[in-house]
Protein backbone atom coordinates (compact mmCIF):
# COMPACT_ATOMS: atom_id res chain seq x y z
CA UNK A 1 0.00 0.00 0.00
CA UNK A 2 2.55 2.19 0.88
CA UNK A 3 6.30 1.72 -0.67
CA UNK A 4 9.85 3.80 -0.43
CA UNK A 5 12.30 2.31 -2.59
CA UNK A 6 15.98 3.95 -1.20
CA UNK A 7 14.23 7.37 -0.22
CA UNK A 8 16.36 10.30 0.29
CA UNK A 9 14.77 13.79 0.87
CA UNK A 10 17.11 16.49 1.24
CA UNK A 11 15.75 20.50 1.67
CA UNK A 12 17.17 23.08 -0.24
CA UNK A 13 20.10 24.77 1.80
CA UNK A 14 20.52 21.99 3.96
CA UNK A 15 23.66 19.38 3.67
CA UNK A 16 21.71 17.22 6.43
CA UNK A 17 19.40 15.02 4.64
CA UNK A 18 15.89 14.92 6.24
CA UNK A 19 15.22 11.16 4.64
CA UNK A 20 18.54 9.12 4.05
CA UNK A 21 18.39 6.15 1.91
CA UNK A 22 14.94 4.48 3.60
CA UNK A 23 13.22 1.57 2.10
CA UNK A 24 10.14 0.81 4.00
CA UNK A 25 7.12 -1.45 2.95
CA UNK A 26 3.51 -1.46 4.48
CA UNK A 27 1.01 -3.69 3.36
CA UNK A 28 -2.42 -3.55 2.96
CA UNK A 29 -4.38 -3.52 6.24
CA UNK A 30 -1.51 -2.96 8.32
CA UNK A 31 -1.34 -0.87 11.51
CA UNK A 32 2.53 1.09 11.65
CA UNK A 33 3.96 3.26 13.87
CA UNK A 34 6.63 5.82 12.86
CA UNK A 35 8.52 6.68 16.07
CA UNK A 36 11.55 8.79 16.69
CA UNK A 37 12.65 12.03 18.21
CA UNK A 38 11.75 15.69 16.73
CA UNK A 39 13.63 16.29 13.59
CA UNK A 40 14.41 12.54 12.60
CA UNK A 41 12.00 12.54 9.21
CA UNK A 42 9.02 11.90 10.58
CA UNK A 43 7.20 14.53 9.58
CA UNK A 44 8.97 14.23 5.95
CA UNK A 45 7.89 10.77 5.64
CA UNK A 46 4.58 11.28 5.92
CA UNK A 47 4.60 14.46 3.46
CA UNK A 48 6.40 12.02 0.72
CA UNK A 49 2.90 9.73 1.21
CA UNK A 50 0.72 12.51 1.40
CA UNK A 51 2.55 14.10 -2.06
CA UNK A 52 3.56 17.36 -0.37
CA UNK A 53 6.96 17.33 -0.98
CA UNK A 54 9.10 15.19 -3.55
CA UNK A 55 12.01 12.59 -2.45
CA UNK A 56 15.32 14.45 -3.93
CA UNK A 57 15.78 10.33 -4.59
CA UNK A 58 13.95 7.08 -4.71
CA UNK A 59 10.66 6.01 -5.31
CA UNK A 60 7.67 6.63 -3.46
CA UNK A 61 4.45 4.48 -4.18
CA UNK A 62 1.34 4.63 -2.60
CA UNK A 63 -1.81 2.47 -3.23
CA UNK A 64 0.20 0.73 -6.71
CA UNK A 65 1.25 4.09 -8.49
CA UNK A 66 4.59 5.96 -8.32
CA UNK A 67 3.77 9.11 -6.88
CA UNK A 68 6.31 11.40 -7.40
CA UNK A 69 5.82 11.23 -10.82
CA UNK A 70 2.71 11.64 -10.78
CA UNK A 71 1.13 14.85 -13.04
CA UNK A 72 0.04 17.51 -10.61
CA UNK A 73 -3.45 17.61 -11.78
CA UNK A 74 -4.13 13.66 -10.32
CA UNK A 75 -2.75 14.74 -6.71
CA UNK A 76 -5.75 15.51 -5.66
CA UNK A 77 -7.64 11.87 -7.04
CA UNK A 78 -4.55 10.81 -4.86
CA UNK A 79 -5.53 12.37 -1.59
CA UNK A 80 -8.77 11.17 -1.80
CA UNK A 81 -7.76 8.15 -0.71
CA UNK A 82 -5.51 8.95 2.34
CA UNK A 83 -7.24 10.14 5.23
CA UNK A 84 -5.03 12.67 7.63
CA UNK A 85 -5.12 13.65 11.23
CA UNK A 86 -2.87 15.82 13.17
CA UNK A 87 -2.06 16.83 16.70
CA UNK A 88 -4.35 20.01 16.28
CA UNK A 89 -7.32 18.42 14.76
CA UNK A 90 -7.70 21.46 12.06
CA UNK A 91 -11.16 22.13 12.39
CA UNK A 92 -13.06 25.03 11.10
CA UNK A 93 -14.21 26.76 13.93
CA UNK A 94 -17.18 28.27 12.26
CA UNK A 95 -18.81 24.96 10.68
CA UNK A 96 -20.78 22.57 13.57
CA UNK A 97 -19.19 19.39 14.05
CA UNK A 98 -21.37 17.82 11.12
CA UNK A 99 -20.44 20.35 8.47
CA UNK A 100 -16.80 19.94 9.20
CA UNK A 101 -17.10 16.59 8.52
CA UNK A 102 -19.87 17.45 5.42
CA UNK A 103 -17.35 19.51 4.46
CA UNK A 104 -14.84 17.04 3.18
CA UNK A 105 -17.00 15.18 0.92
CA UNK A 106 -18.56 18.86 -0.56
CA UNK A 107 -15.85 19.95 -1.73
CA UNK A 108 -14.78 16.70 -3.82
CA UNK A 109 -18.03 17.02 -5.23
CA UNK A 110 -19.90 14.25 -3.78
CA UNK A 111 -23.68 14.65 -3.99
CA UNK A 112 -26.16 15.54 -1.14
CA UNK A 113 -27.53 12.85 -0.75
CA UNK A 114 -24.52 10.79 -0.39
CA UNK A 115 -23.48 13.46 2.33
CA UNK A 116 -26.71 13.22 4.57
CA UNK A 117 -25.96 9.05 4.29
CA UNK A 118 -22.79 9.02 4.79
CA UNK A 119 -21.77 11.33 7.50
CA UNK A 120 -24.25 10.96 10.17
CA UNK A 121 -23.02 6.91 9.74
CA UNK A 122 -19.49 7.94 10.58
CA UNK A 123 -20.32 10.00 13.47
CA UNK A 124 -22.14 7.39 14.54
CA UNK A 125 -18.88 5.27 14.70
CA UNK A 126 -16.91 7.76 16.18
CA UNK A 127 -19.18 8.08 18.61
CA UNK A 128 -20.79 11.50 18.30
CA UNK A 129 -23.94 10.61 16.61
CA UNK A 130 -25.49 12.95 19.54
CA UNK A 131 -23.22 15.92 18.81
CA UNK A 132 -23.61 16.87 15.47
CA UNK A 133 -24.85 20.32 15.89
CA UNK A 134 -22.08 21.33 18.17
CA UNK A 135 -19.89 23.90 17.47
CA UNK A 136 -15.80 22.62 17.60
CA UNK A 137 -15.40 25.11 20.79
CA UNK A 138 -18.02 23.58 22.66
CA UNK A 139 -16.25 20.20 22.75
CA UNK A 140 -13.38 18.51 24.88
CA UNK A 141 -10.05 17.71 23.18
CA UNK A 142 -10.74 14.35 22.73
CA UNK A 143 -14.16 14.82 21.15
CA UNK A 144 -12.24 17.17 18.37
CA UNK A 145 -9.86 14.73 17.50
CA UNK A 146 -13.15 12.25 17.15
CA UNK A 147 -14.67 14.89 14.88
CA UNK A 148 -11.03 15.47 12.95
CA UNK A 149 -10.92 10.95 12.36
CA UNK A 150 -14.50 11.25 11.42
CA UNK A 151 -13.55 13.96 8.57
CA UNK A 152 -10.50 12.10 7.52
CA UNK A 153 -12.37 8.93 7.27
CA UNK A 154 -15.70 9.90 5.98
CA UNK A 155 -14.62 9.05 2.56
CA UNK A 156 -13.27 5.83 3.24
CA UNK A 157 -9.86 6.08 2.17
CA UNK A 158 -7.54 2.99 1.66
CA UNK A 159 -4.51 4.76 3.59
CA UNK A 160 -5.44 7.02 7.41
CA UNK A 161 -2.24 8.65 7.80
CA UNK A 162 -2.20 9.86 11.59
CA UNK A 163 0.95 12.57 12.64
CA UNK A 164 0.85 12.55 16.72
CA UNK A 165 -2.82 12.78 17.00
CA UNK A 166 -2.91 11.93 21.01
CA UNK A 167 0.06 14.74 21.48
CA UNK A 168 -2.68 17.21 22.66
CA UNK A 169 -4.44 14.72 24.73
CA UNK A 170 -4.45 12.86 28.03
CA UNK A 171 -3.51 9.37 28.25
CA UNK A 172 -7.25 8.23 29.03
CA UNK A 173 -8.83 10.60 26.07
CA UNK A 174 -6.40 8.97 24.21
CA UNK A 175 -6.77 5.38 24.70
CA UNK A 176 -9.61 5.84 23.19
CA UNK A 177 -8.80 7.51 20.33
CA UNK A 178 -6.31 4.52 19.45
CA UNK A 179 -9.37 2.12 20.06
CA UNK A 180 -11.05 4.11 17.52
CA UNK A 181 -7.71 3.91 15.23
CA UNK A 182 -7.90 0.41 15.39
CA UNK A 183 -11.32 -0.10 14.66
CA UNK A 184 -11.05 2.02 11.40
CA UNK A 185 -7.84 -0.48 10.73
CA UNK A 186 -10.80 -3.27 11.46
CA UNK A 187 -12.18 -1.83 7.90
CA UNK A 188 -9.58 -2.81 6.07
CA UNK A 189 -8.02 0.46 6.22
CA UNK A 190 -4.35 0.87 6.67
CA UNK A 191 -2.76 3.10 9.11
CA UNK A 192 0.05 4.55 9.62
CA UNK A 193 0.48 6.77 12.75
CA UNK A 194 3.05 9.11 13.43
CA UNK A 195 4.01 9.42 17.72
CA UNK A 196 6.34 10.12 20.79
CA UNK A 197 3.70 8.60 22.65
CA UNK A 198 5.74 5.86 24.12
CA UNK A 199 3.21 4.40 26.81
CA UNK A 200 0.66 3.85 23.32
CA UNK A 201 3.46 2.29 20.87
CA UNK A 202 4.39 -0.46 24.14
CA UNK A 203 0.55 -1.07 24.74
CA UNK A 204 -0.43 -1.90 21.02
CA UNK A 205 2.20 -4.03 20.11
CA UNK A 206 2.22 -3.06 16.48
CA UNK A 207 4.91 -2.72 13.88
CA UNK A 208 7.23 -0.25 14.86
CA UNK A 209 9.53 1.85 11.80
CA UNK A 210 12.33 3.95 13.79
CA UNK A 211 13.68 6.90 12.26
CA UNK A 212 17.08 8.49 13.55
CA UNK A 213 18.50 11.22 11.51
CA UNK A 214 16.58 10.52 8.76
CA UNK A 215 17.74 6.62 8.77
CA UNK A 216 15.35 3.72 9.44
CA UNK A 217 17.35 2.12 12.31
CA UNK A 218 14.51 -0.38 13.07
CA UNK A 219 11.16 -2.20 11.63
CA UNK A 220 10.00 -3.97 14.14
CA UNK A 221 7.10 -6.13 13.78
CA UNK A 222 5.36 -6.44 17.53
CA UNK A 223 7.66 -3.13 18.79
CA UNK A 224 8.09 -1.41 21.57
CA UNK A 225 8.64 2.29 21.86
CA UNK A 226 12.34 2.14 23.35
CA UNK A 227 14.96 0.51 21.78
CA UNK A 228 15.16 -2.34 22.42
CA UNK A 229 19.24 -3.04 22.57
CA UNK A 230 21.80 -0.59 22.01
CA UNK B 1 -19.14 20.19 -8.28
CA UNK B 2 -21.28 21.77 -6.37
CA UNK B 3 -22.46 25.40 -7.33
CA UNK B 4 -23.95 26.75 -4.28
CA UNK B 5 -21.04 26.00 -2.57
CA UNK B 6 -19.15 28.50 -5.45
CA UNK B 7 -21.79 30.96 -4.84
CA UNK B 8 -22.00 31.22 -1.15
CA UNK B 9 -18.48 31.40 -0.67
CA UNK B 10 -18.32 34.05 -3.44
CA UNK B 11 -20.77 35.97 -1.70
CA UNK B 12 -18.98 35.77 1.44
CA UNK B 13 -15.66 36.81 -0.41
CA UNK B 14 -17.48 39.47 -2.13
CA UNK B 15 -18.92 41.19 1.57
CA UNK B 16 -15.03 39.84 3.90
CA UNK B 17 -12.92 42.01 1.26
CA UNK B 18 -15.51 44.86 0.47
CA UNK B 19 -13.21 47.98 0.69
CA UNK B 20 -10.82 45.67 -1.45
CA UNK B 21 -13.30 45.11 -3.90
CA UNK B 22 -14.34 48.71 -3.93
CA UNK B 23 -10.83 49.95 -4.62
CA UNK B 24 -10.19 47.16 -7.37
CA UNK B 25 -13.82 48.68 -8.84
CA UNK B 26 -12.98 52.03 -8.54
CA UNK B 27 -9.11 51.83 -9.99
CA UNK B 28 -11.06 49.75 -13.32
CA UNK B 29 -13.69 51.69 -13.55
CA UNK B 30 -10.98 55.31 -14.19
CA UNK B 31 -8.33 52.97 -15.93
CA UNK B 32 -10.69 51.75 -18.27
CA UNK B 33 -12.68 54.81 -19.24
CA UNK B 34 -9.31 56.50 -19.76
CA UNK B 35 -8.07 53.62 -22.03
CA UNK B 36 -11.61 53.57 -23.75
CA UNK B 37 -10.98 57.51 -24.30
CA UNK B 38 -7.71 56.63 -25.87
CA UNK B 39 -9.19 54.18 -28.29
CA UNK B 40 -11.84 56.79 -29.01
CA UNK B 41 -9.60 59.42 -29.55
CA UNK B 42 -7.50 57.37 -31.89
CA UNK B 43 -10.82 56.44 -33.92
CA UNK B 44 -11.45 59.73 -34.22
CA UNK B 45 -7.96 60.82 -35.80
CA UNK B 46 -7.78 58.63 -37.93
CA UNK B 47 -11.76 59.19 -39.63
CA UNK B 48 -10.69 63.32 -39.35
CA UNK B 49 -7.74 61.81 -41.46
CA UNK B 50 -9.85 60.05 -43.94
CA UNK B 51 -11.79 63.21 -44.33
CA UNK B 52 -9.22 65.44 -44.59
CA UNK B 53 -6.15 64.04 -45.12
CA UNK B 54 -2.85 64.43 -42.51
CA UNK B 55 -1.00 66.92 -41.62
CA UNK B 56 1.22 66.43 -43.88
CA UNK B 57 -1.05 66.79 -47.34
CA UNK B 58 -2.26 69.11 -49.62
CA UNK B 59 -4.93 68.55 -51.99
CA UNK B 60 -5.06 70.32 -55.46
CA UNK B 61 -8.40 70.07 -56.89
CA UNK B 62 -8.39 70.13 -60.94
CA UNK B 63 -11.05 71.94 -62.99
CA UNK B 64 -14.38 70.41 -63.71
CA UNK B 65 -16.85 71.78 -66.22
CA UNK B 66 -18.40 75.12 -65.35
CA UNK B 67 -15.72 75.38 -62.78
CA UNK B 68 -15.88 78.63 -60.34
CA UNK B 69 -12.01 79.43 -61.52
CA UNK B 70 -12.11 81.61 -64.54
CA UNK B 71 -9.04 80.26 -65.94
CA UNK B 72 -10.25 77.09 -66.56
CA UNK B 73 -11.73 76.18 -69.73
CA UNK B 74 -13.73 73.48 -68.84
CA UNK B 75 -12.92 70.05 -67.79
CA UNK B 76 -9.19 69.03 -67.12
CA UNK B 77 -8.14 67.15 -69.93
CA UNK B 78 -6.11 63.52 -69.39
CA UNK B 79 -2.93 65.49 -71.14
CA UNK B 80 -3.37 68.31 -68.36
CA UNK B 81 -3.61 65.74 -66.05
CA UNK B 82 -0.44 63.95 -67.29
CA UNK B 83 1.78 67.12 -67.11
CA UNK B 84 0.26 67.51 -64.04
CA UNK B 85 1.14 64.44 -62.98
CA UNK B 86 4.69 64.85 -64.23
CA UNK B 87 5.33 68.06 -62.38
CA UNK B 88 4.63 66.61 -59.08
CA UNK B 89 6.37 63.17 -59.74
CA UNK B 90 9.58 65.53 -60.14
CA UNK B 91 9.20 67.20 -57.07
CA UNK B 92 11.81 66.86 -54.52
CA UNK B 93 9.45 67.64 -51.73
CA UNK B 94 6.48 65.33 -52.69
CA UNK B 95 6.81 62.35 -50.58
CA UNK B 96 3.52 60.21 -52.19
CA UNK B 97 0.93 61.51 -53.85
CA UNK B 98 -2.52 60.06 -55.40
CA UNK B 99 -5.46 60.76 -57.10
CA UNK B 100 -8.95 60.81 -56.24
CA UNK B 101 -12.00 60.40 -58.45
CA UNK B 102 -15.51 62.72 -59.21
CA UNK B 103 -16.57 59.46 -58.04
CA UNK B 104 -14.57 58.65 -54.76
CA UNK B 105 -15.33 62.63 -53.46
CA UNK B 106 -19.02 62.09 -54.34
CA UNK B 107 -19.05 59.27 -51.47
CA UNK B 108 -16.82 61.27 -49.01
CA UNK B 109 -19.56 63.97 -49.45
CA UNK B 110 -22.87 61.63 -48.94
CA UNK B 111 -20.68 59.98 -45.82
CA UNK B 112 -20.09 63.05 -44.10
CA UNK B 113 -23.39 64.99 -44.78
CA UNK B 114 -25.28 61.96 -44.81
CA UNK B 115 -26.43 59.74 -47.92
CA UNK B 116 -30.14 60.70 -47.54
CA UNK B 117 -29.50 63.77 -49.42
CA UNK B 118 -27.87 62.25 -52.17
CA UNK B 119 -30.23 59.36 -52.84
CA UNK B 120 -33.97 59.61 -54.82
CA UNK B 121 -34.78 61.92 -57.66
CA UNK B 122 -33.99 65.24 -56.46
CA UNK B 123 -30.10 65.16 -55.35
CA UNK B 124 -28.38 67.61 -53.44
CA UNK B 125 -25.71 67.20 -55.73
CA UNK B 126 -23.98 64.93 -58.35
CA UNK B 127 -20.83 63.66 -58.85
CA UNK B 128 -20.51 65.59 -61.76
CA UNK B 129 -20.56 68.85 -59.38
CA UNK B 130 -17.44 67.46 -57.49
CA UNK B 131 -13.98 68.23 -58.95
CA UNK B 132 -11.07 65.48 -59.36
CA UNK B 133 -7.97 66.21 -57.34
CA UNK B 134 -4.47 65.45 -56.47
CA UNK B 135 -3.74 64.37 -53.18
CA UNK B 136 -0.25 65.20 -52.07
CA UNK B 137 1.78 64.11 -49.39
CA UNK B 138 4.99 65.99 -48.14
CA UNK B 139 8.36 65.01 -47.15
CA UNK B 140 8.78 68.18 -44.48
CA UNK B 141 5.30 69.91 -43.78
CA UNK B 142 7.67 73.13 -43.61
CA UNK B 143 8.51 72.83 -47.24
CA UNK B 144 5.93 73.33 -49.24
CA UNK B 145 5.94 76.34 -51.42
CA UNK B 146 7.99 74.80 -53.98
CA UNK B 147 5.01 72.50 -54.59
CA UNK B 148 2.42 74.73 -54.29
CA UNK B 149 3.92 77.44 -56.99
CA UNK B 150 4.94 74.88 -59.11
CA UNK B 151 1.60 73.54 -59.50
CA UNK B 152 -1.05 76.52 -58.86
CA UNK B 153 0.10 78.23 -62.85
CA UNK B 154 -0.47 74.85 -64.37
CA UNK B 155 -3.09 74.07 -67.13
CA UNK B 156 -6.44 72.25 -65.84
CA UNK B 157 -5.84 72.88 -61.84
CA UNK B 158 -8.51 75.37 -60.71
CA UNK B 159 -7.60 75.46 -56.97
CA UNK B 160 -5.12 74.25 -53.72
CA UNK B 161 -6.12 73.34 -50.94
CA UNK B 162 -3.49 73.57 -47.37
CA UNK B 163 -5.27 72.64 -44.86
CA UNK B 164 -2.55 72.16 -42.16
CA UNK B 165 -2.94 75.60 -40.64
CA UNK B 166 -6.54 74.11 -39.65
CA UNK B 167 -6.24 70.79 -38.74
CA UNK B 168 -2.49 71.05 -37.20
CA UNK B 169 -4.38 72.62 -34.01
CA UNK B 170 -7.36 69.54 -33.66
CA UNK B 171 -5.04 66.40 -34.98
CA UNK B 172 -2.23 67.78 -31.86
CA UNK B 173 -5.08 68.19 -29.38
CA UNK B 174 -6.27 64.98 -30.40
CA UNK B 175 -3.11 63.50 -30.19
CA UNK B 176 -2.22 65.43 -26.94
CA UNK B 177 -5.36 63.72 -25.32
CA UNK B 178 -4.60 60.45 -26.80
CA UNK B 179 -1.10 60.72 -24.97
CA UNK B 180 -2.48 61.52 -21.81
CA UNK B 181 -5.00 59.36 -21.32
CA UNK B 182 -3.08 55.77 -21.95
CA UNK B 183 -0.58 57.26 -20.18
CA UNK B 184 -2.37 57.73 -17.16
CA UNK B 185 -4.07 54.59 -17.28
CA UNK B 186 -1.08 52.92 -17.36
CA UNK B 187 -0.56 53.78 -14.35
CA UNK B 188 -3.63 53.45 -13.05
CA UNK B 189 -3.51 49.51 -14.61
CA UNK B 190 -0.53 49.06 -12.47
CA UNK B 191 -1.97 50.07 -9.33
CA UNK B 192 -5.23 47.93 -10.37
CA UNK B 193 -2.94 45.21 -11.04
CA UNK B 194 -1.27 45.75 -6.94
CA UNK B 195 -4.85 45.82 -5.49
CA UNK B 196 -5.96 42.71 -7.60
CA UNK B 197 -2.83 40.67 -6.16
CA UNK B 198 -3.29 42.49 -2.91
CA UNK B 199 -6.80 41.28 -2.54
CA UNK B 200 -6.14 37.82 -3.29
CA UNK B 201 -3.46 37.71 -0.33
CA UNK B 202 -6.09 38.82 1.89
CA UNK B 203 -8.90 36.36 0.86
CA UNK B 204 -6.28 33.88 0.90
CA UNK B 205 -5.22 34.32 4.44
CA UNK B 206 -8.67 34.76 5.52
CA UNK B 207 -9.58 31.39 4.01
CA UNK B 208 -6.13 29.46 4.58
CA UNK B 209 -7.75 26.81 7.50
CA UNK B 210 -10.62 25.98 4.65
CA UNK B 211 -7.62 25.79 1.74
CA UNK B 212 -5.60 23.89 3.62
CA UNK B 213 -8.33 20.99 4.38
CA UNK B 214 -9.52 20.88 1.01
CA UNK B 215 -5.86 20.68 -0.17
CA UNK B 216 -5.98 17.34 1.93
CA UNK B 217 -9.04 15.79 1.40
CA UNK B 218 -7.81 16.22 -2.27
CA UNK B 219 -10.45 18.88 -3.83
CA UNK B 220 -9.57 19.68 -6.77
CA UNK B 221 -7.68 23.26 -7.77
CA UNK B 222 -9.71 24.73 -10.34
CA UNK B 223 -12.39 24.21 -7.30
CA UNK B 224 -10.37 25.58 -4.58
CA UNK B 225 -9.47 28.92 -7.16
CA UNK B 226 -12.94 28.85 -9.04
CA UNK B 227 -14.05 31.56 -5.72
CA UNK B 228 -11.21 33.82 -6.49
CA UNK B 229 -12.02 33.58 -9.83
CA UNK B 230 -15.52 34.17 -9.66
CA UNK B 231 -14.79 37.07 -7.48
CA UNK B 232 -12.28 38.86 -9.82
CA UNK B 233 -14.50 38.27 -13.08
CA UNK B 234 -17.76 40.10 -10.69
CA UNK B 235 -15.10 42.63 -10.07
CA UNK B 236 -13.95 43.29 -13.56
CA UNK B 237 -17.70 43.22 -14.86
CA UNK B 238 -18.68 45.96 -12.29
CA UNK B 239 -15.29 48.02 -13.48
CA UNK B 240 -16.66 47.73 -17.08
CA UNK B 241 -20.10 48.51 -16.65
CA UNK B 242 -18.83 52.01 -14.94
CA UNK B 243 -16.46 52.63 -17.71
CA UNK B 244 -18.99 51.78 -20.37
CA UNK B 245 -21.97 54.04 -19.13
CA UNK B 246 -18.88 57.00 -18.26
CA UNK B 247 -17.44 56.52 -22.35
CA UNK B 248 -21.37 56.75 -22.96
CA UNK B 249 -21.94 59.55 -21.72
CA UNK B 250 -18.58 61.20 -23.37
CA UNK B 251 -19.64 60.34 -26.92
CA UNK B 252 -22.84 61.35 -26.33
CA UNK B 253 -22.57 64.84 -24.51
CA UNK B 254 -18.77 65.30 -25.06
CA UNK B 255 -18.71 64.91 -29.08
CA UNK B 256 -22.58 64.31 -30.28
CA UNK B 257 -24.34 66.73 -28.22
CA UNK B 258 -20.96 69.32 -27.92
CA UNK B 259 -18.54 69.49 -30.66
CA UNK B 260 -20.81 67.38 -33.04
CA UNK B 261 -22.85 70.21 -33.15
CA UNK B 262 -20.42 73.13 -33.22
CA UNK B 263 -17.67 71.64 -36.09
CA UNK B 264 -19.38 70.24 -38.81
CA UNK B 265 -17.05 70.19 -41.05
CA UNK B 266 -15.34 67.25 -39.13
CA UNK B 267 -16.87 63.80 -38.79
CA UNK B 268 -16.98 63.01 -35.43
CA UNK B 269 -17.46 59.35 -33.94
CA UNK B 270 -20.58 57.68 -33.31
CA UNK B 271 -22.14 54.40 -31.68
CA UNK B 272 -19.77 52.25 -33.77
CA UNK B 273 -16.93 54.07 -32.58
CA UNK B 274 -18.29 53.85 -29.42
CA UNK B 275 -18.60 50.11 -29.29
CA UNK B 276 -15.77 49.26 -30.65
CA UNK B 277 -14.22 50.87 -27.24
CA UNK B 278 -16.50 49.03 -25.16
CA UNK B 279 -15.33 45.95 -26.92
CA UNK B 280 -12.14 46.75 -26.21
CA UNK B 281 -12.30 47.18 -22.76
CA UNK B 282 -15.03 44.28 -22.03
CA UNK B 283 -11.97 42.36 -22.88
CA UNK B 284 -9.30 44.12 -21.12
CA UNK B 285 -11.15 44.62 -18.01
CA UNK B 286 -10.96 40.94 -16.99
CA UNK B 287 -8.01 40.07 -18.45
CA UNK B 288 -6.33 42.55 -15.89
CA UNK B 289 -8.06 40.86 -12.49
CA UNK B 290 -8.23 37.18 -14.24
CA UNK B 291 -4.84 36.55 -15.32
CA UNK B 292 -3.49 37.90 -11.88
CA UNK B 293 -5.89 35.79 -9.84
CA UNK B 294 -4.67 32.98 -11.91
CA UNK B 295 -1.42 33.45 -11.43
CA UNK B 296 -1.02 34.15 -7.76
CA UNK B 297 -3.88 31.42 -6.77
CA UNK B 298 -1.03 29.23 -8.38
CA UNK B 299 1.24 30.65 -5.75
CA UNK B 300 -1.34 30.88 -2.98
CA UNK B 301 -3.11 27.73 -3.56
CA UNK B 302 -0.54 24.98 -4.57
CA UNK B 303 -1.60 21.64 -4.26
Amino acid sequence: MIRFEKVTKTYPGQDHSALDDVTVELDKGEFAFLVGSSGSGKSTFLRLVLREARPTSGRVYVAGKEINRLAGWKVPRLRRQIGTVFQDFRLLPNKTVHENVAFALQVIGKSKAHIKQVVPETLDMVGLANKADRMPDELSGGEQQRVAIARAFVNRPMILIADEPTGNLDPTTSIDIMKLMETINGTGTTVLMATHDAGIVDQMGKRVIELVDGQLVRDQARGAYGLPTN
Amino acid sequence: MQLRYVFSELRQGLRRNLSMHIAVILTLFVSLTLVGLGVLLNQQAEKAAAQWGSQLEITVWLCKTEDDNPSCLGEVTTAQKAAIVDVIENNPEVADYRYESQEVAFEKVKELLGPEKFDGPNPAATAEALPQSFWIELKDPQEYEGITSAVIGLDGVSDLRDMREVLEPIYGTIDAMKTGAYATAAFLIVAALLLVGNTIRLAAFARRKEIGIMRLVGASTLYIALPFLMEALVTALIGVGLATAALAGFVYYGIQQNVGERLQFIPWIGTPEYLNAVIFIAILGPLLTLLPTLLLTRKYLKV
